[in-house]
């Protein structure tokens, strides 16, 4: 008897995952190094900022904060499944088509002009990365579809040379930023949250969430897209029009996370391969649990790295690679055994 | 019915690879496309499936021109089998049978009942429902070839296109693979098209032939017709020995052409 997926079955695992991203959330907010009173915080609802100190720090300073660690997790972990399967490469992940490059020499254009406007509330920092990191995806894209058509290996190669390129450019202006601005700035290219206003975070959730809904329609054709182009276009999926919608939400989520939190690394490609683990490679469900987990995993990572050494804090950046490096390896191993028994 | 009328095609490195093919098939009819590596058989194959343009000529499907398709409506016509190849994620053999639902499904693609009915008779004609749970890495090459045909057979198509579907498959799954195909052709009124390296298979299984040339000569016809061992020298380059067993003729390569023989 065959299984297959139900809108029940579907339904059932995603309130699951969110129900581990609540659990999460809700313990790493209680979880500081302030001791605070729950009960004081509780009865303190609405007190103006400075009224109630246990309110002020659970819900102005450490909910923010989950909050902003949650949704750069769901952007990056969802953007990297979509990723892996347009390219289909396992080992494809949100930064590979030079969104981290373009927005890190975003940020570092922003520093040494000094900028000081701001962007829908967001700092110049954040505004440039934003939009550097757009203009490089639109970059690699166009020069991917000059060098080879509809080839995704066009674009693979256009992504990774654009990527090294601004790497170059970005420790070249790393060098010229002044001793005061360089430990934000390296700080800023491991990946580092802070604390962010609510207006901020309603517009960034606005964008990450409709981004990655926008995505959830289009999983089922990224499950054809993974057999190729040709075969997806023989199942009736129109492969370029996949590619084209999945990349530009993909790219533009991922943009919105980089400008929140700057590089944070990993999530993108160690989420969707445990989650596939569990839940194997269908993508109508791989994407959503993806999410929540990527979400979950950032949140507890900000964890650790605001609690680890404080009172100084580590950028998230470090926690999760620290983390996720050895749970690669470990994947690659397997990915590189499984190739060898297919031979 | 498929009716191909003046067809050529070229690729930039290569030049001209096709030229000026016509030919009609009749819905049911078993067609073998056979020739050197390098004659345009893919290609020609490719050029049906809509999956390439043309440069000049043209293909209609049932009076309508190919173009005219819109690419879920061909997916409803023509069912392509590649290739043997692996995936890149490790979907199991029923996930990738049911795929061939998604001409018929909305965007979340859940399975209605008659879905079901439609893997499950292509699971059950290919033999691959004792293996559908399981990934396609974990099959071996003629397993994984038959989930691809079952998976045509899913999409429920008048039109089946199957390209070298026998590579690599010992001589049992190769008779397995084209008596399904026979079977397809009889039971289910398909129009089959393969591209094949394998004459003999050519000659016992399909009604119709194309011999295709390096250079974009080629015959097309009756198989008993078309195949003949000075029309398969001339084709392929290599002397051909034939003989004649009951009904049906076979064709042995004994050496280059002009060159020493093996006999």
């Amino acid at each position: 008897m065959i299984k297959f997926l139900t809108p029940k079955l579907l339904i059932f695992k995603i309130i699951f995952c969110l129900a581990l991203l609540t659990a999460v959330m809700t313990l790493c907010t209680f979880f500081g190094t302030q001791e605070i009173s729950l009960t004081k915080a509780i009865l303190g609802w609405g007190d103006q900022p400075g009224q109630n100190i246990d309110y002020d720090i659970l819900v102005r300073v450490r909910l923010p904060r989950v909050i902003l660690a949650a949704l750069v997790g769901a952007a990056l972990a969802a953007s990297g499944v979509v990723l892996q399967a347009i390219l289909r490469n396992p080992l494809a992940e949100p930064y590979i088509l030079g969104i981290s490059s373009g927005a890190g020499l975003g940020m570092l254009t922003a520093v040494l002009c000094g900028a000081s406007w701001t962007l829908w509330a967001g700092s110049p920092i954040a505004g440039m990365a934003f939009l550097f990191a757009l203009g490089t995806v639109c970059l690699v894209w166009f020069a991917g579809n000059m060098a080879g058509g509809a080839r995704i290996t066009s674009l693979l190669l256009a992504g990774v040379v654009v990527n090294a390129f601004f790497s170059a450019v970005i420790m070249l202006l790393t060098s010229l930023v002044d001793n005061q601005q360089l430990r934000s700035v390296i700080f800023w290219l491991m990946g580092n949250i802070t604390e962010k206003d609510f207006s901020t975070l309603r517009l960034s959730a606005i964008f990450i969430v409709a981004g990655i809904l926008g995505l959830f329609t289009l999983c089922h054709k990224l499950n054809v897209l993974t057999f190729g182009q040709q075969e997806a276009q023989s199942l009736g999926v129109n492969p370029r029009t996949v590619i084209l919608l999945s990349f530009v939400l993909a790219s533009f989520i991922t943009a919105v996370a980089v400008s929140l939190s700057g590089l944070v690394g990993f999530v993108g490609l160690i989420i969707p391969h445990s989650v596939r683990l569990v839940f194997g490679p269908d993508h109508r469900q791989l994407l959503p649990a993806s999410a929540f987990i990527g979400a979950a995993f950032v949140v507890a990572c900000d964890t650790i790295a605001r609690t680890i050494i404080a009172p100084a804090q580590l950028p998230v950046g470090v926690i999760t690679a620290i983390v996720g490096g050895p749970v690669f390896l470990l994947l690659l191993a397997r990915y590189s055994r499984k190739v060898g028994y297919q031979r | 019915m498929i009716e191909v009328q003046n067809l050529n095609f070229a690729y930039k490195s290569q030049g001209e690879i096709l030229k000026n093919i016509s030919f009609r098939l009749e819905q049911g009819a078993f067609l073998s496309i056979a020739g050197p590596n390098g004659a345009g058989k893919t290609t020609l194959l490719n050029l049906l499936a809509g999956l390439l343009e043309p440069a000049a000529g043209s293909i209609t499907i049932d009076a309508a021109a190919l173009q005219s398709y819109s690419i879920r409506r061909l997916a409803k016509k023509i069912a392509f089998v590649r290739q043997e190849f692996v995936p890149v994620f490790e979907f199991t053999a029923a996930q990738v049978v049911s795929m061939a639902r998604t001409p018929y499904q909305g965007a979340f693609a859940f399975e209605s009942d008659i879905d079901k009915h439609a893997i499950d008779d292509a699971l059950e004609m290919t033999d691959t429902a004792r293996f559908a749970g399981r990934t396609l890495n974990r099959l071996s090459a003629g397993e994984r070839q038959r989930v691809f045909i079952a998976r045509a057979l899913a999409q429920q198509t008048p039109i089946l296109l199957l390209d070298e579907p026998t590579n690599f498959l010992d001589m049992k799954h190769q008779v397995g693979i084209y008596d399904l195909l026979k079977k397809m052709q009889l039971e289910k009124q398909k129009t089959i098209i393969v591209v094949t390296h394998d004459i003999n298979l050519a000659a016992q299984y399909s009604d119709t032939i194309m011999l295709l040339a390096a250079g974009g000569d080629y015959q097309f016809g009756p198989t008993k017709e078309v195949l003949s061992a000075q029309r398969i020298e001339n084709v392929f380059g290599v002397k051909i020995l034939s003989a004649q067993i009951g009904q049906n003729s076979f064709f042995f390569p004994i050496g280059e052409k002009g060159g020493h023989s093996t006999f």
